[in-house]
């Protein structure tokens, strides 16, 4: 990972683990998706949409429906980083 | 009414400002403890209303770490399902875990599908939707995902029963400031035709934006004179002094039960609802009625089948609004005739407040620990007293052998509802 994509990394896991407040934090991989890790679809649009919110982007919805997991995610959030 | 259609109360929890389990809130009413206190200016529910009863030391986390580490197991799944939800959720939550075990319904089966459950109340967090609002406007459309689910009231409904793991039926109940009676009064029904063995009901906790105060205070209904910077002296039900409601914060929750399920599981009975009326005036005003009050009040006696005689107390509506006092009192007169010189009257909310949806619930409470220990909680602040020929607690807890008591609740747009509680046998015989 670039050092832009660890620091949108750090922030996803910072936001997964305040919505699955049980998890252990190692257990929040890059290869992991949120279902994985027992986040059920409201969790996951939570973490997603308070990741987006604290990285202030503008990331359409339509926009995150081909994302599997958290390498995904990272990488569509590192895109509109770029062009923010 | 018959014996066997009284309803028994076996569980009890309460969230207040004056005490945030059953014990300390049974401590606080003997003494008179004042929960009203001067608001923060820069908490964003302050303007034209200064006081108010507020929760300031809850948290649903800190509070779940204390309990013993049985029940922490049984509601394990409490911390997620109430995580980014709303206060009300929380404190409704911690009341309705106090009732449940204090019932001893943790030991059965769960899921329980013969459990109900009510919270009653409407439009109970309106702070929470002015927040979301805020938070929508000043990050461009970047909402909370989760406001989807928790803007509902009936939100309180799912994640309640998924935590006790009621699978009954289950609803929201709405009447104003009579909500807690009136969902009292729909689970007393559940519970006498058999639809339901056993029922939670919660009287949800309102959190008020700066608009619904500032609205209360504009038509007159809300504290907001002289009393402004004197908080433990806001608060004055049936005093010639009061100048309106003090709101408060807190919820209580009941569990209910039929007869029948009470001996099935050898469940302890702390009190029993022995008649309930929930009436209308057929308005949509602020605007009380003594009539309508009294038929509330004469109904619930017809539903118990005793005379106005046989009550040692009431525990009133009282709201500390010089309208609505004085219409109780009007009444209670027409109501009780003669017997109206005998009972004694003191109001829950000169203590805690005036906690809107929850109010009926947490007074049943109130009513309960009183008939249970032998006493009548002071009226806090009354000084001159509105009716010279009424009874009403004086400044100390006075002692109380009573049987019956009586409590009521009124609401905007007409709603009128009494209960009458029976003392518990094992009390009695005590």
């Amino acid at each position: 990972m670039s050092p832009e994509q660890q620091k949108i990394f750090e922030v996803v896991k910072a936001h997964t683990l305040k919505v699955l407040i049980d998890l252990d934090p190692a257990q929040v991989t890059i290869e992991k998706s949120l279902s994985d890790l027992g986040a059920n679809s409201v969790d996951r649009l939570e973490v997603v949409m308070n990741a987006i919110d604290a990285l202030n982007l503008q990331v359409p919805l339509t926009a995150l429906q081909g994302v599997r997991d958290l390498r995904g995610l990272v990488d569509l959030l590192g895109r509109y980083a770029e062009r923010s | 009414m018959d014996r066997n259609s009284s309803v028994a109360v076996t569980g009890m929890g309460v969230v207040s400002s004056i005490g945030m389990d059953l014990e300390s809130f049974g401590r606080g009413l003997a003494a008179g403890k004042c929960g009203v206190v001067q608001l923060d200016p820069k908490s964003g529910s302050a303007s034209e209303i200064q006081v108010g009863a507020v929760l300031r030391e809850f948290a649903f986390e800190q509070w779940h770490s204390t309990l013993p580490g049985e029940v922490r197991s049984f509601f394990a799944s409490s911390r997620k399902i109430l995580n980014n939800t709303t206060e009300s959720t929380r404190w409704s939550a911690c009341a309705a875990m106090q009732a449940f075990t204090n019932a001893g319904l943790q030991s059965q089966r769960s899921p329980d599908d013969a459990l109900g459950l009510i919270i009653a109340g409407s439009n109970l967090s309106q702070e929470y939707v002015a927040q979301n609002w805020s938070r929508s406007i000043e990050r461009a459309g970047r909402i909370n995902p989760k406001y989807a689910l928790s803007f509902w009231d009936s939100n309180q409904v799912g994640c309640l029963s998924e935590i006790l793991g009621a699978r009954g039926p289950g609803c929201t109940v709405g009447a104003a400031s009579a909500s807690g009676n009136a969902g009292l009064f729909q689970a007393c029904q559940w519970i006498r035709s058999g639809v339901v063995d056993r029922c939670v009901v919660v009287g949800a906790g309102s959190e008020f934006s700066r608009l619904e105060l500032d609205a209360f205070a504009m038509i007159g209904a809300a504290c907001h004179g002289r009393f402004q910077n004197d908080p433990e002296r806001a608060c004055r039900p049936f005093d010639a002094a009061a100048e309106g409601v003090v709101f408060g914060q807190g919820s209580g929750a009941v569990v209910l039960e039929s007869r029948l399920s009470v001996e099935s599981r050898g469940a302890r009975v702390l009190g029993e609802i022995a008649g309930i009326s929930l009436l209308l005036d057929g308005h949509h005003l602020p605007d009380p009625s003594v009539a309508g009050e009294a038929r509330a009040m004469q109904t619930a006696l017809r539903d118990a089948g005793i005379s106005p005689e046989e009550i040692a107390y009431i525990n009133a509506h009282g709201s500390s609004s010089p309208l609505g006092d004085r219409t109780e009192c009007d009444a209670i007169k027409q109501a009780f005739g003669a017997g109206s010189r005998q009972v004694w009257i003191n109001s829950t909310k000169g203590l805690t407040g005036h906690c809107m949806a929850a109010s009926g619930v947490m007074e049943l409470i109130a009513t309960i620990l009183q008939l249970n220990g032998g006493f009548i909680h002071p009226n806090r602040n009354l000084e001159a007293p509105i009716d010279a020929e009424l009874r009403f607690a004086s400044g100390a807890a006075l002692p109380c052998d009573g049987v019956y008591a009586m409590s009521n609740g009124f609401g905007f747009g007409g709603f009128n509802s009494s209960l009458v509680i029976r003392k518990a046998e094992d009390e009695r015989r005590d």
